[in-house]
C-alpha cells in the first residue's frame, strides 16, 4: 500500500506569496529542483526516522524473545501465587486535621516568585500541603493573572531531587547548625566587621534591605555587594545618568502606537515580561477593522522572543545598537523638532549608512505618535543607550503617558560587575576573612577575568547558602541548604510599588534555611525565623508605611501584642492582624501607585557626556567578530539548569532541545565556512569557549549569540556536563556582548536535537497572516486561504447544537511564542520528559508544541536572510469528525457529547492508528514508562519528591499508552461539579485550561462555543478567525485567529501589492 | 481387523453432546466467577481496630456524616482522623485495650493505618460530593452499613454496575429507582412510599462517557 500524495497548497508550490518553511535545510531544498523531490521524500515520511522502530544499534539492549518469554513465564507464576489475592491497600487519614485542610479538594495560597527583579504575584494550587502547579494571581498588579515560562517550571525547582540535603564543609555532611554556628563563631571574632564581605543577589525584598541595614550597623566596616550575571545594572547606571539617580522605568505598552525596541526582549527575558506581555497583547488583540493596532520595531543582533513578534526587525550587531540610539536621537532632533537636539547634535554620523532608510522612518514613525511611543532599550546594552531612551522617551512627551519612571527598591546596589570586581580585588588583597554568599553561584557565572573561582579559595571562612551543592559550594568552606521560595517566608516589591508577602507552601523539604535566615544571623537580628523578621518589617512600618500603634513590641524576636495596661489584645481586634491575614489571603499588602509619580527632569548635559565619551569599535568582519550573551529562554542565568521541563523544552526560536549553540547567520557562516553542527572556538584574547555552531537567519551579520547557564560542572544530576559553558568569554567589561571575537574550527562535529522538523504538517497552509492594510481590506482573509472541504463526512453528521459545547481559540496576534503554556501543561497533567535521543526520534512527549516558522514576504519586506517569523500554538484540537477516533480498534478513543475527544488511557492497547490518523500529528505516545522504574532504575524508581509534583487529579500514562490535550478535563470536571453541587449553570471563564490560565498573552481563551454569549463564542465569530486544516472536514473545535501584521508602508518594499488571501487561494472567494 | 472396538461409534454422540453442555458450562464459569460480583463482592479485611459501624452507626445512631464529614465538600468521604474518635472516646470507654491503637496515634500523632473496603481502580475518578448532592443514598453504593459489624464491600463497583445507576438515572430522573430526596441520602431505614417519585434537585445528566470518571 502506497501513503497518499500528500496535496500542495498554490502557495506552497509556486514562490510568489509568503513562504513558510521551518529550518534552513527545508528552505534550501525547496530552492533546489533536485532536493525538493528529496525534501516531498521527508514530509511525506511523518515520522523522523528511529520513532517507530528502535535502531538496531540499540536493539541488542533490548529484552530478545528468549528473555521475555522467561520474563513472562515468570511473571505468570508470580501472577498465579498473588492474583487470587487483592492487594491490602491502606488508607490512612490525619491524626490531627489541619485546620482549612479538606482531603481531595485542592487550596490556593497566594505568594510572590521573584522573576529578574519583579515580584510576580502568584496563586500556587496545595493537594494536602503538597504544592504542584503555579497559576498566576489576578488580583497582582505585577502578574495580572499569569505567569510565564520559567515560573511555571519553577514548581519542578523545588522538587528538584539533585538539591541539598544538609550543610557541608570540606567535602563532610554536617547539619545545619554547626554550619550557623560556625558562621556565628566567625563574626564574633569579624570586630567592626573591616575583613566581613557579605555577597549577595540583587534584591527586591524590603525585610532584606532591612537586614542590610542592621548588618551595617553591626559591622560599620563590612561591605554588602549585589552581583547577578543578568541583572539591570545597565538600565540603573542608564537612568543615573540621565535624571541623577537610577530609576526604573514602567512602560504601558497598550497605549503605545509605535514601540522601539533598542535590544530589548521585553516580551521574555527583560525583567517584568509578564506585565509587558499583557499590555503589549492587548493592542494587538484585534476585534474588528476599525481597531487599533501599535507597531513595533526591534533592533537587536540576536533573534529574541520580541524580535520575533516584531512588524518590522533589523539585524543589527550589538555593538550598533548605540550608534544607531544616536542617529535615531540626532534624526528625531533634525527632522522632528523633537527636542533631544542638544544631547546628538556633536555625536555626528554614528550608525551604519545602510540603517539611514530605516532609522528615518521609525523617527519619523515616532515623531508622528503624538506622545504615544515608547523607546525601551536592553539590559545588554551600555548605560548610554537607556539614557538615550529615556532622554528620547521625553522628549517625544511619553513621559506619563506611556512611560513611568518610577522609584527603584534598592537604591543603594552598585554596577554589578564593578562591585563584584572590588569583591574579588578585596580578596586577592588579603582583605577578606569571612564571606557569607546569599545565594547565586559566582564561582559559576562571575565574569571570568576576576577568576573568582580560585580566589575564593584563599578565604578564611567562607558560608555558600544555596539550594545544590554547586561550583560555589565547592570552594566555600561550608555550604549551607537554601530554602526555595516556596519555602521561605519574605517580602517583596514589584516595580510599581506593589509589596507583598511571600509565603510559603511547603516546610523546607530539605531542611534549608531561607536567604532572609542567613542574613538575620549575620546581622544578629533579635528575631531569628523569617516569618518573625518580615512580620516585624510590616509591623513596624518598613513596608507598609505606618506602624501599627496597637501593637506595641513587647520582646524582641515576638509581635504580640498588648494594650496599655499591658494586657492581651486578641487577634482578631488587632488592625495589624486584619492587615496581615488580608494581605496573605489576596497577595497584595501595599498596592503600588506610580500614576501619580513625577515627571523626573532630565540632565542633558550628562546625556551629551555621556554619548562623547562612548567607546566605538572596529567594524565587524569575519577577523574582528562579536559575541552577544543572553540570558537562556529556558535555564536563565544558570538556576534552573536542573529542570527536565526547561531542558528538555524546545528553546522558543531554535527549537534545540538539552543543548546551547552558537549562532551565525547564513552569510557569515558561509564566509566563516561553518555548518550547523561543528563544534567552533570563540577566542577573545587569552579567554575562549568551544561549543557547536548553528545556523540560523535572525542573527545579525558577524554577530554570534551564545546563551548563558549551560555546562554547569557541578549542581545536579541533570545540569552537569549539559550544553556549554559560555561564561569563560564574559568579562566584567563585556556583560552584554564581546568584539574582537575570532572563530575557529575544531574539526569535531555534534549532534543536536530539535523538534521543529518533529511533526511535519506536509507542506500545508497552517499559518496565516496578512498586513494591517490587507485585514482591513479583506478582515475575513483567513478563513479564505482555507479550500472548501475535499471529503464528504463519512458518516451521518452529530448533532453538537445542545448543552455544553467545549472549544478554544487561539488569538496568533496575541501569541508571542513565550512557551508558558507548554510547562503549564506540563506540569498540570503529569507530562513525563524523555531526553535528548529520544527527542530526536520524534517521541517528545509535552501535549502543546509552539510552531515557528520562518516567513518570507515582500509584502512586509521579509526575505530568505531577514525572514518574518509566524508562531503557532497546536494542541489536539478536538475535531468534531476526528480521525484518530475511526481507526481506534479498541474505541480508545471516543468523543463526548460536549465535543471533547477523549483518551481512555486504560483501553489504549498503543496500536498508535490514531496517531497515524492525526492531520495535526498531536498524539503522544509513551515508548517507555517514563514514570517508573525502567527510566529512573538509577534512582530505584521516581524519586518521592517529583511523585510529589504530581496532579492527583490525572491519570498518570503507563508504557504503550496513547496521549494528548484532553483540554484540561479534569478542570471541566471539576467545575461542572461543582456547579451541580451549587445547583446552578457553569458561568463563562470558571473553566480555564492550563494553558489558558497560564498565557501573558491572553491569547488562548477556553469555554462554552455553543452560547453564544461567551468569550470563546465571541472569538470565533471574529473576522480573522480560521480552522487550521479545514479542507479535511475535521471541524475542528480550536479554532485560530490569523496573525496581522503591521509594517511601515514607508519600509516596504511593495506595499500593498498582494491582496490578502489571493495569493493561496484566489478561485475561493465564496467560501465561509 | 478392528481397531476400535464398537463402543466407540457413540464416541462423537457424547463428545458432541458434552460439547454442547461444556460450552455453557465455561461461559457460566467465566461469566459467575470472572465478574466482580464474585471477585470483590464480600471483601471483608481485619481493620487494626475491630470498630463496628453496626454499633456507632446503627444502635448509636450517629450519622455518617459525624465521621465522614467531607462527603458533601469533596471527592472522598475521608476516613476521620484520629481526632474524631478521641471527640467521645477520650471520655467513653477510655481505657478499653480495643481502642489502644486508637489511643497510641493520639499519643505518638503517628496516623492509623485502615485497610481500604472500597475501592476502585487508579483511573477512576469517583466523586462522593456529586452523588450524595443529586440524592444517591449511602446505602446505593455501600449497602446496610449500619448493621455490619465488620465493613464488607456489597456491591461490585464495576464500570457496568456504575452505568446502570447513571443510565437509569439520566432516563428517569425523580423516579429512579436509585434517587431518594437529598434530606435523607445517609438515612438507611428510608423507603420510598408508594413507588412515589421523589424530585431531584436539580435536572439530572449524569455522565455515560469516559472522561466523566476517567481523567
Amino acid at each position: 500500500m502506497s501513503k497518499r500524495e500528500p496535496y500542495e497548497l498554490a502557495s506552497h508550490d509556486s514562490d510568489v506569496g509568503p513562504q513558510f518553511w521551518r529550518s534552513l535545510e527545508e528552505r534550501a531544498k525547496r530552492g533546489d529542483p533536485e532536493l525538493k523531490q528529496e525534501l516531498a521524500r521527508e514530509l511525506a515520511a511523518e515520522f523522523p526516522p528511529g520513532h517507530t522502530t528502535t535502531p538496531a544499534s540499540e536493539e541488542s539492549a533490548m529484552v530478545g524473545r528468549r528473555g521475555f518469554l522467561t520474563l513472562s513465564a515468570a511473571a505468570l507464576a508470580l501472577a498465579g501465587a498473588e492474583g487470587c489475592r487483592r492487594p491490602l491497600e491502606k488508607i490512612v487519614p490525619y491524626q490531627k486535621m489541619p485546620e482549612q485542610v479538606i482531603p481531595g479538594v485542592p487550596s490556593h495560597y497566594a505568594t510572590v516568585f521573584n522573576r529578574r527583579g519583579e515580584a510576580l504575584g502568584l496563586l500556587v494550587e496545595s493537594h494536602e500541603g503538597r504544592p504542584t502547579k503555579i497559576e498566576g494571581n489576578p488580583s497582582h498588579p505585577a502578574s495580572m493573572g499569569a505567569a510565564d515560562l520559567l515560573t511555571q517550571a519553577s514548581i519542578l525547582d523545588l522538587y528538584d531531587m539533585d538539591r541539598s540535603i544538609g550543610a557541608r564543609s570540606q567535602g563532610f555532611a554536617k547539619s545545619v547548625g554547626e554550619a550557623t554556628g560556625a558562621l556565628k563563631a566567625a563574626l564574633a571574632k569579624a570586630g567592626q566587621g573591616d575583613k566581613l564581605r557579605v555577597l549577595m543577589q540583587p534584591t527586591n525584598s524590603p525585610s532584606v534591605l532591612r537586614m542590610r541595614k542592621a548588618i551595617a550597623e553591626r559591622f560599620p566596616k563590612s561591605k554588602v555587594h549585589s552581583y547577578a550575571p543578568v541583572n539591570e545594572s545597565s538600565m540603573r547606571e542608564g537612568t543615573r545618568v540621565a535624571f541623577g539617580k537610577p530609576m526604573q522605568p514602567l512602560y504601558a505598552y497598550d497605549q503605545a502606537n509605535v514601540i522601539v525596541s533598542l535590544d530589548s526582549d521585553f516580551l521574555q527575558t527583560e525583567a517584568g515580561s509578564v506585565r509587558a506581555t499583557k499590555l503589549f497583547a492587548a493592542r494587538r488583540r484585534l476585534r474588528s477593522p476599525q481597531d487599533t493596532m501599535s507597531r513595533l520595531y526591534v533592533i537587536e543582533p540576536m533573534l529574541s522572543v520580541t524580535g520575533s513578534n516584531a512588524d518590522h526587525r533589523f539585524r543589527v550587531a550589538a555593538s550598533d545598537v548605540a550608534g544607531i540610539a544616536i542617529a535615531l536621537a540626532a534624526q528625531l532632533a533634525q527632522a522632528h523638532n523633537v527636542r533631544v537636539g542638544d544631547i546628538v547634535a556633536s555625536a555626528g554620523k554614528s550608525a551604519p549608512p545602510e540603517a539611514a532608510t530605516w532609522i528615518n522612518a521609525i523617527a519619523k514613525d515616532l515623531a508622528s505618535a503624538g506622545g504615544r511611543a515608547i523607546v525601551v532599550a536592553g539590559s545588554r546594552q551600555p548605560p548610554v543607550v537607556h539614557a538615550l531612551a529615556a532622554a528620547i522617551n521625553d522628549a517625544l512627551g511619553a513621559v506619563g503617558r506611556t512611560v513611568v519612571y518610577a522609584d527603584v527598591t534598592d537604591v543603594d546596589e552598585k554596577e554589578n560587575a564593578a562591585d563584584i570586581a572590588e569583591l574579588a580585588q578585596a580578596i586577592a588583597a588579603k582583605q577578606v576573612d569571612t564571606l557569607v554568599i546569599v545565594g547565586g553561584n559566582p564561582a559559576y557565572d562571575a565574569p571570568a577575568d576576576l577568576k573568582l573561582e580560585g580566589a575564593l579559595a584563599m578565604v578564611g571562612a567562607s558560608f555558600h547558602l544555596s539550594s545544590h551543592v554547586d561550583e560555589t559550594s565547592d570552594k566555600c568552606t561550608w555550604h549551607i541548604p537554601r530554602a526555595h521560595e516556596y519555602e521561605a517566608w519574605g517580602d517583596q516589591r514589584s516595580f510599581d510599588g506593589t509589596i507583598s508577602i511571600q509565603q510559603p507552601l511547603v516546610a523546607p523539604l530539605h531542611g534549608g534555611v531561607s536567604d532572609l535566615e542567613l542574613l538575620a544571623v549575620v546581622a544578629n537580628s533579635p528575631q531569628t525565623k523569617a516569618y518573625d523578621v518580615v512580620r516585624e518589617s510590616a509591623r513596624s512600618g518598613w513596608l507598609v508605611g505606618k506602624q501599627y500603634t496597637d501593637c506595641a513590641q513587647t520582646k524582641p524576636g515576638e509581635d504580640e501584642c498588648k494594650d496599655a495596661a499591658g494586657g492581651k489584645i486578641p487577634v482578631f481586634a488587632r488592625d495589624w492582624d486584619k492587615d496581615w491575614n488580608k494581605a496573605l489571603r489576596d497577595g497584595v499588602l501595599v498596592k503600588g501607585n506610580v500614576g501619580t509619580a513625577p515627571r523626573p527632569a532630565v540632565n542633558a548635559a550628562a546625556i551629551t557626556a555621556a554619548v562623547m565619551k562612548r567607546a566605538t569599535t572596529a567594524p565587524l568582519g569575519p577577523e574582528n567578530l562579536e559575541v552577544t550573551f543572553a540570558p537562556c529562554n529556558k535555564l536563565f542565568d544558570g538556576r534552573h539548569a536542573n529542570n527536565v521541563w526547561l531542558l528538555e523544552l524546545p528553546e522558543p526560536m531554535t527549537k534545540i532541545v538539552w543543548d546551547n549553540v552558537a549562532l551565525l547567520h547564513p552569510r557569515t557562516a558561509e564566509k566563516l565556512g561553518v555548518a550547523s553542527g561543528d563544534m567552533v572556538k570563540l577566542t577573545q584574547g587569552e579567554r575562549s569557549i568551544t561549543l557547536p555552531a548553528w545556523v540560523f537567519p535572525g542573527q545579525a551579520a558577524s554577530s554570534i549569540g551564545v546563551t548563558l547557564g549551560w555546562g554547569r560542572r557541578k549542581g545536579g544530576r541533570l545540569a552537569e556536563g549539559r550544553g556549554f559553558d559560555v561564561y569563560p568569554l564574559r568579562s566584567s567589561t563585556t556583560m552584554g556582548f564581546a568584539t574582537g571575537v575570532k572563530l575557529s574550527k575544531t574539526g569535531e562535529t555534534y549532534k543536536i536535537g530539535q523538534t521543529q522538523e518533529n511533526n511535519s504538517m506536509e507542506g500545508r497552509a497552517i499559518s496565516r497572516d496578512a498586513t494591517f492594510e490587507e485585514y482591513k481590506a479583506q478582515p475575513t482573509f483567513a478563513d479564505l486561504q482555507s479550500p472548501p472541504p475535499r471529503s464528504l463526512p463519512l458518516w451521518k453528521d452529530q448533532d453538537y447544537s445542545k448543552g455544553h459545547q467545549w472549544g478554544m481559540s487561539i488569538d496568533l496576534n496575541a501569541c508571542t511564542g513565550c512557551n508558558a503554556c507548554i510547562i503549564a501543561c506540563q506540569s498540570e497533567n503529569n507530562v513525563p520528559s524523555v531526553g535528548k535521543i529520544e527527542v530526536a526520534r520524534g517521541r517528545e512527549m509535552q501535549w502543546i508544541r509552539l510552531d515557528r516558522y520562518f516567513v518570507e514576504d515582500d509584502r512586509h519586506g521579509a526575505t530568505v536572510d531577514d525572514p518574518a517569523i509566524a508562531h503557532l500554538p497546536l494542541a489536539c484540537v478536538h475535531c468534531e469528525e476526528a480521525p484518530c477516533e475511526n481507526v481506534c480498534p479498541v474505541n480508545a478513543t471516543s468523543h463526548s457529547p460536549e465535543g471533547l475527544n477523549e483518551m481512555a488511557y486504560n483501553r489504549c492497547i498503543g496500536t498508535r492508528y490514531c496517531a497515524n490518523n492525526c492531520p495535526y500529528k498531536v498524539r503522544r505516545f509513551n515508548y517507555l514508562n517514563w514514570h517508573n522504574d525502567a527510566v529512573w532504575k538509577k534512582e530505584g524508581g521516581l524519586p518521592e519528591t517529583l511523585q510529589m509534583q504530581q496532579n492527583p487529579n490525572v491519570s498518570v500514562r503507563f508504557r504503550g499508552v496513547m496521549e494528548k490535550c484532553t483540554y484540561c478535563v479534569q478542570r471541566i470536571q471539576s467545575v461542572k461539579i461543582n456547579a451541580k453541587r451549587e445547583n446552578r449553570e457553569i458561568r463563562d471563564g470558571e473553566i480555564v485550561t492550563a494553558c489558558a490560565q497560564t498565557c501573558p498573552a491572553d491569547a488562548i481563551v477556553f469555554g462554552d462555543v455553543n452560547d453564544p454569549k461567551t468569550k470563546v463564542s465571541e472569538l470565533t465569530m471574529r473576522d480573522r478567525r480560521y480552522a487550521l486544516l479545514a479542507e479535511l472536514g475535521t471541524k475542528p473545535r480550536t479554532t485560530y485567529l490569523g496573525k496581522v501584521r503591521n509594517p511601515n508602508p514607508e519600509l516596504t518594499a511593495k506595499s500593498g501589492s498582494a491582496p490578502a488571501g489571493g495569493a493561496a487561494a484566489p478561485d475561493h472567494k465564496e467560501h465561509g | 481387523m478392528q481397531i476400535f472396538p464398537r463402543s466407540l461409534n457413540k464416541l462423537p454422540l457424547i463428545a458432541g453432546a458434552g460439547a454442547a453442555l461444556a460450552l455453557p458450562a465455561v461461559v457460566f464459569l467465566v461469566w459467575y466467577y470472572f465478574s466482580p460480583w464474585y471477585t470483590q463482592v464480600g471483601y471483608e479485611p481485619e481493620q487494626p481496630v475491630h470498630y463496628s459501624h453496626r454499633l456507632h452507626a446503627g444502635q448509636l445512631g450517629i450519622d455518617c456524616r459525624y465521621c465522614h464529614a467531607n462527603v458533601e465538600r469533596s471527592a472522598v468521604a475521608m476516613v476521620p482522623p484520629t481526632q474524631t474518635c478521641m471527640n467521645c472516646h477520650s471520655v467513653i470507654k477510655k481505657d478499653s485495650n480495643a481502642l489502644k491503637p486508637i489511643r497510641d496515634s493520639w499519643d505518638t500523632g503517628k496516623a492509623m493505618e485502615w485497610v481500604k473496603v472500597h475501592k476502585v481502580a487508579d483511573y477512576v475518578y469517583f466523586d462522593h460530593s456529586v452523588h450524595v448532592s443529586a440524592g444517591v443514598g449511602c446505602i446505593e453504593c455501600h449497602g446496610r452499613i449500619d448493621q455490619m459489624e465488620v465493613v464488607r464491600q456489597q456491591k461490585p463497583l464495576s464500570m457496568g454496575w456504575c452505568l446502570q445507576c447513571h443510565r437509569d438515572v439520566k432516563q428517569n430522573q425523580g423516579a429512579s429507582q436509585y434517587l431518594r430526596p437529598v434530606s435523607q441520602v445517609t438515612n438507611m431505614e428510608w423507603q420510598r412510599t408508594a413507588n412515589e417519585p421523589v424530585t431531584p434537585p436539580r435536572r439530572l445528566n449524569p455522565p455515560e462517557n469516559c472522561t466523566g470518571c476517567h481523567r
